[in-house]
This record gives C-alpha cells, structure tokens and sequence, in this order.
C-alpha cells in the first residue's frame, strides 16, 4: 500500500523570488510526490489551514530575503492548530548563524543554494514518510 | 590624442564581408566622414589628455578600427557614439566617464540610512540610491507586517518626514537620486514634497524611478508588482506624463531585464523581453499622446551580467544596436539621444555560490568585466557573502573595489569597445541578435509584451529556460566550481552577516510612526484619499498627481498603495511551473 | 468501521480528521472500505456541482467566483479539485487552489486537491467517495472539478447532481470536438472567458448544437431539463448571477440526490460490500476456518485470519495451505463482486516469511486485469505491520452467468 507523499511548497512572508520554489516543485513532482503549489506572499493562517485540508506532511518554504525569520512563528500556528506533525523544511539563503534559531524553533531542515535537487526529494520523501506513519498508524 | 587607428590596428575584417568586394569610392568617403566626425566628438569631450601607455611602452588608442573595412562596416558596426551605437552610445565610452558606481543599501530605520549616506556625502558623491525595506516593495506600512521582517533588507521609509530624515544634509538640486520606488511612485511624490518644503522647484531633480518596469515584475512574481496589470500600466502612464511637463531632469521609467534573467530567462531572451517592453510602453506612450523624441530619452534600461562571459558582451552589443533600430525605425524617433540604449547592469547573484563563498569574487570580477566590455554606464557589482545572507560591509568594500581594480589597476577603460572587430564577438553579436529578433517576434504576434504577459507566455518561455539550466547544473553539463565540479571537503567555515536592525529602534520608529500618524489631521488625509479615488476612474485626470498631493497632505505610503490597490486592483501573480 | 470519535469528527465536519478520512479514501488505507460504508445513508444532504473542461478552460477561476457567491449567503461550501498527474513519476503538482482565489481562506470553506492518479477521465478513482464524505460531513454545496475527457460520463453522473462544461471561447473545429465527448452531458454550457472576442459565437454555435439535439433523443439521466448555454467572465463576475441562478434552478427541478440515484442502478462499492458479506457468510469453508470478512469494493476484498493452534503444521507454523485457502477466499470474493459469476481456474502463491500462532493475517485481493471472460488477481497477504507474508495470483474464468441466488460457491473461484 502506498501512501504518496503530500507536499506544500510556498513562500511566506513579503518577497515574491519564485523561481526556486518552481524548480523544487517540479523536481518533487518528478520524484513521485503529491505538490501543493501556491503563490508567493502567503500569510502563515492560510499556510496553516492548507496544510490541515491537504493533508500535508513536509511544508518547504522558499526564503530568498529575510522570509525566513517569520518561520518560528508559522510553526507555532501550525502546533496551536493541531498541525504540529508536519515537517517544515527552509530553502534559500539562510545565515548560517540564524540556522541553529530555526533548527531550535523546529525546521526539520535547512536547504542552501546548491543543495542538489536529489538530496532535497530524499529527505522529504522520508521526512514524509515518518509524519504518514505516525497519522496513519494501521494504513499498512 | 588626435591620430587615428588606422595605422596601428591589428584587427581584421568585420565578419560575413566579402573579400573580394571592392569599395567605391562613396563608401571610402562615407567611412572618412564617419572617422572625422568620431574623432571630432571624442576630441570635444575628452580634450588634450596624455596618452595612454601600456608597461611595455605601447601608446594604446582610445579606438582601433579595421583598415580594410567592408561597406557593412558603418551599418554593423560604425564608431561609438554613432548608429548603430554598436560599439557603444557616447563617442568616448569611458575612457570621457567613467560609469557610475551605485552601491548604496541602507537596512533599517531612516537615521540608519542617513547616518550612512553621510559617510558618503563627506567623500564628495553625487549619485545616491535608496532601497526601501521589503515592506515598502509590498505596498504597505510597517505597522501591516510581521515586525520581525522590518528593515531586514532596506530602509522603513512609509511618509514624507521618513525621506526627509534619510535625505537630511543631501543637496538635492546638485545629486541624482536612484529611487527602487515601483509603481504609485510614492517615493518619488515624498520626494518632490521633500524638495516643495526646501523652497526648490521640482524641476531641479535628478535621478531614475528604477523598478517602474510592471511588467517585469508581474512576469518575475516579484514584490514589486503590486497593481493589477490594467492598473498599473495606468499609473505608469501618468507618471511619464507628469515628470514630462514638470522635470525634464527625471528618468521616468528603466525597463528592466534584470528581474527577468534572474528568473531564468537566457541572456538573449532576457534581452529581447526587455526590449518587448520598451515597445510596450512607448506604444503606449504615443497612444496618451505623447511623442517619442519627449519620453524616449527619459528611458533607461537595467540589466543582469552573467558569467557567461562573451555571451554577456556580445548581448549588450546587439541590443544596442537593436534598439537604434526599434527606436527609430518602428517608434519613429527622430532625435539621436532617443536612439541610444542607456543601461544600468547588475552582476548577477543567481551565479554566486554558496560553497566556497570566496570563490565569489573572482565571478562578480568576470561578470563586471562583460559589462565593462559591454559598454554600459553604471554598475552594481554583488558582494560575495550576498549568496551567504544580506552581505556585510566588508563584502560591500570587496565588490566596490572589484570596480576600482577593473579600472585602474587593469585599465579595462583604456580602450571604447576593445573586442570589437573579434572575429567571435562580431559572429556572436550578429547570432546573438537573431535570437533576440526571434523572440521579438514571438511576443509581436502575441501581440506584444503586455497582452504576451498577461497570457502567461512570456512566463511559461522563462520557466522552460530556468528549468533546462537547473537540468545542466544537475547533470554536470554546466559546470559550477565548488558545486558540482571541484569540490573540497571541508566547507564548514562560518560566515559573518550584516547585523539586523536593532529591534530597539526598529520598535521606537514604529512607535513614533504611529504617534505621527495618530496627530496627523485625519480630515485632509481622508479627502487626499477620495481625491485619489476619483482619479483612479477619471480617464482624464492624473492618478500620479494625486499621488504627489496626498503625499502632500500627509498620506502615508501604505494608505496610497491600499487605496490604489482597492480601485485598481491587487497585483495578482500567476503562478505556473 | 472507523473508530466512532473518528466518524463523529468527520460527521462534524472536522478539518483535521475529514482531510485524514480523504487521504485515507484516495489511498485506498485501511479501513477505507468500513469509512465507504459507514457513509452509505448519510449522504444526499448536499448539493453536488461538476465542473468540468479541459484544462485551461477557466474551471478553477469559475470555482473562485463560485466559492465568493455560496460563501457569501453564509453556505458552507466544500472543494475537491482533480488535477492530472504525471503518467511518468505518478507525482502531481497540484495548482487549481491557485485560481480559487482569497477564499480559501474562509473558516466555511474546504478545499482539498486530488490527483487523478493516472485514471482517464481526469476523476481518481476515489473523488466518489471523497464527495460521499464531504457530503456526509454536512457541507451544503461540494464542488468537483475535473478534466473531462470523454471516457467520464457515467462517472460524472454519479458524482454530481448539476453538471457544468465549461468551454473556453474557440473556433467552430473545437466545438465540435466537444461535442463528441462530454458536452453531451452538460446540464449547464457555459462558455468562459465571455471578455474574449470569439465568446459569443462560440456560444451561438453550441446552442445551435443543442437545438439539433432536442430533435436527436433524450438527454441521458437529464429527466425534463432543458440544457442551456450561459457566457461567463469569472474573471470580472460578468454573467455570474445568471449562472448561480440556473444553477439554483437545476437544483429544484433535479434535487440534490441525484448522482445517489443514478448510482443504485449499479453495484457501488457498498452494495459490493454488502454482497460479497453475504457470499462470506454462507461459505461454510470460509466459516470454518475462521476467516472475516473485512470489506470489498468492485474488483477487490479483503479477508482476514486470526491463527491458531489449529491452523499450524508439524513445525509449529502456519499451514501452507491455511494461507492460501485465505488468499484464495479473497480472490474468489474479488473475482466475484462484480455481480458476474467466477470459477477459479489456476492460482499460485509464493511464501515469504512464516507464520506463528498469535498473528493476524489479512488478504488483500485486487484486480490486475479483467476482460470479457478471464480476469486476474493478485492477492497480498500480509501481517498487522504491513510486512509480506504470501504472494498469490489467480485467474478466473467469468462464466456470464449471475450467481444464483447471489452464491452458491460450488463453482465460484473462492470454492474451487
Ligand atoms: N479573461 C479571462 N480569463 C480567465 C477567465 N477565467 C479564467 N481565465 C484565465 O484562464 C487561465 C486558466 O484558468 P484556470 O481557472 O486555471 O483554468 P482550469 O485549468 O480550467 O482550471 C488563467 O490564466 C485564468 O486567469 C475569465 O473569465 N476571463
Ligand atoms: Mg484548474
């Protein structure tokens, strides 16, 4: 039984650079995935309620300026919404002495420009893989 | 300086030329003619000035030309300064000027800003650029986002006081002003009331509305669009119009090809949509009414360098010479300095690399030098830690002094269009040109840049390129060193960032912004706001004009952008893959 | 059955476990068939609205004036938008969300995208069951939208109660090609994008389509509707009220059950279920051996085993022929729930892991392939953690025949 994996990418925040998170999108198609795409310029309550409707389990945001800092504050929405399985996994350019903040705010993961698209859909293959796992105990 | 190159030059004939072909005696003289009036016009300009010496003792020429030029020579390629303006649009490029070197970004609140520009102001400069914090991009005061974002990556400039305080000390009738102030323009309205309450006539300005180009931004999803598509190719019409009259000295609008490379369009691509644009807009221009020798000099353009080296120059060259084209033959200008393709470039960030960060240097160094050999006339070079994060000051000295190097330890500027006459250049150029040709051509029977936009088919081409380029990078097809080819092991070294804006003061500019805005005299704001409302379906007012008053009356720059955006139109994106 | 707080959740219209409930349909999970047939008799409350055309047409923009008009009379209103997948990597970007606009947002509104996972006809094999549920979970008005491409009549009749075709304004060449697919089951034509200049003869030339039709015959399941044709810019809400209107119309005279009824005349999977139930039941074999039921959908069952001490060999294993005696009696449910008798004419199964007392056992049976007369199962039989246990196929040959009094087994697949 397979349970496909369901992904939102997105950007929130103010900028609206989306070229990666197109490219990131496509490739997670390509890897098998089910890809929910938005817009940029998403704020964090419709991010939260997307999620919980599609069932979502990996959440990548697609952070090129200083989206990213407004990151802990989309994952503390999606844990008072009961949606805090979901994996939330940052892409773009991210200091690296703001990393450890958003590993401790609770990003499963931070991508740097040049992170193979390959190593991106393993790890939110089994990022995925764990959060179906949890939901659906008895799926298989 | 007065000998011409006839007798020194080493290069050969322009390419796809005949031989055998014999020139008559009318083109011996047309090309005499051509020679003495560059030479007349670089004299003029430059004056006396001792020659230029190489280490070896090499006087080197301010041109070289062929000696056994074709009769395509003078229409391929002529002299800088002369259409086609292939080899560049002023007679002396820069060895008359240099270009100018635009590197200004302030983070933070507006005494941030000033307090850097000061610096600046005491080493005498007489360009200065402001970019605004993302919040301001967006269309909204910084009481409307997550405060966490404020001032991250420009300057929190929401009311007339905020420009005041960050110009404060600038002599504004003596510098040009590089305002990133998308459409309504509200930087520019602060900054003409800036100049009302100095008592100076807004006449005196100088500067550029750079990122007044909408159609880029829709096509880049970028965060400067932020009127619907009808909506804002309104307002941008009624800015033309206004700074037409009123300031002869403003550049009303840059196209920009920037946005659109940066998204993955190819060189070529990005170079044809931007000239799509350019016909765009002057179509439109004339539609209003107005005439192209008026508002076609106001133009600018604004553009990427690639690394891709000769494909960068060879680019550059062909737009110039395209849009002499365009400009005169299908807009109909009749005045030279409407012919001439005046560009703004910035090295692009999409290159630099992440692992190996230093690596950096050496890319902005090469991509600075395709622009140089270009032939444009400002330059942004990137810093090396912008792929690290919002780069830090030393970064910013590093990508400055990248310019000063190119210049005037390696004396690039020595000679106007020193690849010129390359066989592989001028092959290049011409193939580059077709390729351009090729997609104007798509976009003319979309029926032009605006209709091709608002289709998605100038979108659907870019995302095609951008994913092809990812491919080869994936593949190792295009090699990037300290990525996919020439690794090392050990990358762990950490980077310093530019420091975010203290939260302390961020928070008291946001308190005081809201005491200002509470004191303020709600009645005059909320008429300014109707009177904009008007505008916005008056067919025969000016929408920018209201802009201009409400500024006036003390609007803020959010109360502008979220009335416009009510009576226009969001700026929607449109998101395909 | 699913565990009652869960079903009283979904009932409720809960967010969390309905869009659970959804994975769990489209993934065909454990448990999905006791969810499809729990919501059996809880359905035909709300209003089901078809969207269908090919892509680009403007369905997911249409949807987004829709979802701006219902939610603004305070209706609750629920999405379920199939979007193509990749036939290559089976994967899916899913965009209709994009186009529905800022309604998403709407505490009244749910939106769920579902790939279609390679079915023609642009509906996954689930969307019946996810509208079932969200039907069930008490919103008023659910909408699909799908890329009609000819094959999706039937489905789309048993999935909506009003159906609308969107087509985009085009030459007389397109609408024409239209006509030979699902423009012969609109109850509603509208032609999007009415701001472009061919919008309004592509809508002269479909009425005219439809005139000759009104001589031709019947319009299948249509009762004494009168398709008409509508022109609509969604983009700036031109023509919007008279569609909510002839929707509401269509409503009235058709009602809300409609897609419940045209279902019964065929064997849904919870008439499936009830049946092979009772196949189950009055298979002594089956009984003997303790097996259970455990659900059934057309073309596939599942049968489960508790081992015993009973059950093992001389080793203290499960019995070989314990194991595919299970797989055996899902295969013959399979082959069987189509309402066509079955006879089992050749079986295999390969043994992966042994099997100890204590463990419970489930055979999941679906079908590979089926034709006129020979159909193929593959039936996984597998531990309560997932793993592999045995590997069966079986062919069966479909006599024509309907199983007297619904099962005698003697020559059905599951007794062979
Ligand atoms: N001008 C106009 N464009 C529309 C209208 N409806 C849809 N579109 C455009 O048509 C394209 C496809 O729309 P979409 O809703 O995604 O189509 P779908 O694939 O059928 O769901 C988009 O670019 C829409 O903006 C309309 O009524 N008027
Ligand atoms: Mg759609």
């Amino acid at each position: 039984m397979e349970l496909r994996p369901r992904v939102l990418v997105t950007k929130i925040g103010l900028d609206g650079h989306d070229r990666g998170a197109r490219v990131v999108a496509a490739c997670l198609r390509d890897a098998g995935m089910e890809v929910v795409y938005t817009p940029p310029w998403q704020d964090i309550p419709a991010v939260v309620k997307l999620a919980i409707e599609e069932d979502i389990d990996v959440i990548g945001i697609s952070s090129l300026a200083t989206d990213h800092l407004i990151v802990p504050a989309l994952i503390e929405a999606l844990r008072a919404a009961g949606a805090g399985d979901v994996a939330v996994i940052v892409g773009g350019i991210v200091p690296d002495e703001e990393v450890p903040a958003l590993i401790e705010a609770g990003v499963a993961q931070v991508f740097h420009p040049g992170a193979p698209l390959a190593r991106i859909a393993d790890f939110v293959r089994s990022a995925a893989a764990r959060v179906r796992a949890t939901r659906f105990p008895d799926a298989r | 300086m007065t000998r011409l190159s006839q007798e020194v030059h080493t290069a050969s004939p322009a390419p796809g030329a005949d031989p055998a072909a014999r020139q008559s005696a009318e083109d011996a003289s047309r090309l005499r003619e051509a020679a003495e009036r560059w030479r007349a016009e670089y004299a003029a300009s430059v004056g006396a000035q001792p020659d230029a010496v190489n280490r070896s003792g090499i006087a080197i020429e301010p041109l070289y030309v062929p000696a056994d030029a074709p009769p395509s020579f003078l229409d391929r390629i002529g002299y800088p300064g002369q259409p086609p303006y292939t080899r560049g649009i002023y007679a002396t490029m820069h060895r008359g000027r240099s270009w100018s070197q635009r590197q200004l970004v302030g983070l933070g609140t507006p005494a941030d800003y000033n307090a850097r520009l000061r610096r600046l102001i005491e080493g005498g400069t007489t360009a200065v650029s402001l970019i605004p914090c993302n919040s301001v991009f967006r269309g909204f005061d910084m009481n409307e986002v997550p405060a966490e974002l404020l001032g991250t990556c420009g300057t929190v400039v929401d009311t007339v006081e905020h420009l005041e305080t960050c110009l404060d000390g600038l002599d504004l009738a003596r510098t040009s002003v590089a305002l990133n102030d998308p459409l309504p323009f509200t930087l520019l309205a602060f900054l003409i009331v800036a100049a009302e309450r100095r008592g100076l006539d807004p006449a005196c300005l100088a500067g550029t509305s750079n990122q007044s180009d909408y159609l880029s931004h829709c096509v880049a999803n970028h965060m400067f669009f932020r009127l619907s598509l009808p909506g804002s190719r309104r307002v941008l019409l009624d800015e033309i119009a206004f700074c037409m009259g009123r300031m002869p000295r403003w550049n009303t609008l840059s196209v920009v090809g920037q946005h659109m490379q940066q998204a993955g369009a190819t060189p070529a691509q990005a170079m044809a949509f931007t000239l799509s644009s350019a016909i765009q807009y002057a179509r439109d221009c004339i539609a209003r009414g107005m005439r192209p020798d008026e508002f076609l000099p106001r133009f600018t353009f604004f553009f990427d360098v690639s690394i891709s080296f000769f494909e960068e120059i060879a680019k550059f060259r062909a737009g110039r010479r395209l849009w002499t084209r365009i400009a005169r033959d299908t807009l109909g200008a009749r005045d030279a300095r409407a012919w001439r393709f005046k560009f703004h470039a910035q090295t692009s960030g999409v290159d630099l690399t992440r692992a190996q960060p230093l690596n950096n240097i050496a890319r902005v160094a090469v991509q600075a030098m395709a622009g140089i050999f270009g032939g444009l006339q400002s330059l942004h070079t990137d810093a090396w830690d912008e792929a690290l994060s919002t780069p830090g000051p030393a970064g910013a000295r590093i990508a400055v002094a990248t310019q000063n190097i190119l210049r005037e330890e390696a004396r690039l500027t020595d000679v106007i269009d020193p690849l010129g006459g390359s066989w592989y250049v001028e092959q290049l150029t011409d193939r580059m040109e077709a390729e351009i040709e090729r997609t104007l051509a798509i976009v003319e029977d979309a029926g032009g840049m605006y209709r091709a936009v608002e289709a998605g088919l100038v979108q659907r081409m870019i995302g095609e390129s951008a994913r092809r380029f990812q491919e080869h990078i994936e593949s190792g097809e295009q090699v990037c060193v300290g990525v996919n080819a020439w690794r090392e092991p050990d990358e762990g070294q950490t980077h310093l960032a530019q420091p975010r804006p203290d939260p302390a003061r961020m928070r008291s500019h946001l308190e005081s912004f809201r005491r200002w805005k509470a004191g303020r005299p709600a009645a005059a704001v909320s008429r300014a706001l109707d009177d904009l409302t008007r505008a916005a379906h008056d067919d025969t007012a000016n929408t920018f004009e209201q802009v201009v008053a409400a500024a006036r009356s003390g609007c803020t720059h959010g109360e502008i952008c979220a009335r416009l955006r009510r009576e226009l139109g969001t700026g929607q994106p449109l998101a395909m893959i | 059955m699913p565990h009652p707080d869960r079903l009283a959740a979904i009932l409720a219209g809960e967010r969390t476990a309905l869009a659970r409930a959804i994975s769990m349909l489209e993934n065909d999970a454990r448990g999905a068939a006791a969810l499809r047939a729990a919501l059996r008799g809880r359905c035909g409350r709300a209003h089901v609205l078809g969207i269908t055309g090919a892509p680009g047409a403007g369905k997911s923009t249409l949807i987004g004036a829709l979802l701006g008009a219902f939610l603004g009379r305070g209706l609750k209103v629920a999405v379920a938008a199939v979007d193509p997948s990749s036939p290559v990597s089976g994967g899916a970007l899913l965009g209709d969300r994009i186009r529905m606009g800022s309604h998403a947002g709407h505490e009244n509104c749910f939106i769920r995208s579902l790939s279609a996972r390679g079915q023609l006809g642009g509906l996954s094999a689930s969307t019946g069951a996810v509208v079932d549920l969200l039907d069930a979970a008490g919103f008023d008005t659910v909408i699909v939208e799908t890329v009609g491409a000819g094959q999706s009549e039937v489905d789309l009749a048993r999935l909506a109660d009003t159906r609308v075709v969107l087509c985009p304004p085009g030459l007389g060449d397109e609408v024409q090609a239209l006509k030979a697919g699902i423009l012969e089951l609109a109850d509603l034509l509208v032609v999007s994008k009415a701001d472009h200049p061919l919008a309004g003869r592509t809508a002269a030339e479909l009425r005219d389509m439809l005139a000759l039709r009104r001589h031709g015959g019947a319009h299948p399941g249509a009762g004494t509707w009168q398709p008409r044709v509508l022109e609509v810019d969604a983009a700036a809400g031109t023509g919007l009220e008279a569609l909510l209107e002839a929707i509401e119309e269509h409503r009235r005279a058709i009602g809300c059950g409609r897609r419940l009824q045209a279902r019964e005349a065929e064997a849904d999977t919870a008439d499936t279920a009830a049946l092979c139930a009772r196949l189950a039941a009055r298979d002594p074999f089956v009984t003997s051996l303790g097996g259970e039921f455990a659900g059934a959908r057309p073309g596939a069952a599942e049968v489960a085993l508790a081992i015993r001490a009973q059950h093992l060999n001389f080793n203290g294993t499960c019995h070989g022929g314990v194991i595919f005696a299970l797989a055996d009696t899902a295969f013959g449910l399979a082959s069987n729930s189509r309402g066509r008798l079955a006879a089992g004419i050749d079986a295999h199964v390969t043994y992966h892991s042994a099997v100890h007392e204590g463990e419970r056992l489930l055979a999941r049976a679906r079908e590979i392939s089926r034709s006129r007369k020979l159909a193929v199962y593959r039936v996984d039989v597998e531990r309560a953690d997932g793993t592999l246990v045995a590997a069966f196929t079986g062919t069966v040959f479909i006599t024509g025949a309907h199983p007297a009094g619904e099962g005698t087994s003697s020559r059905s697949a599951g007794g062979a």
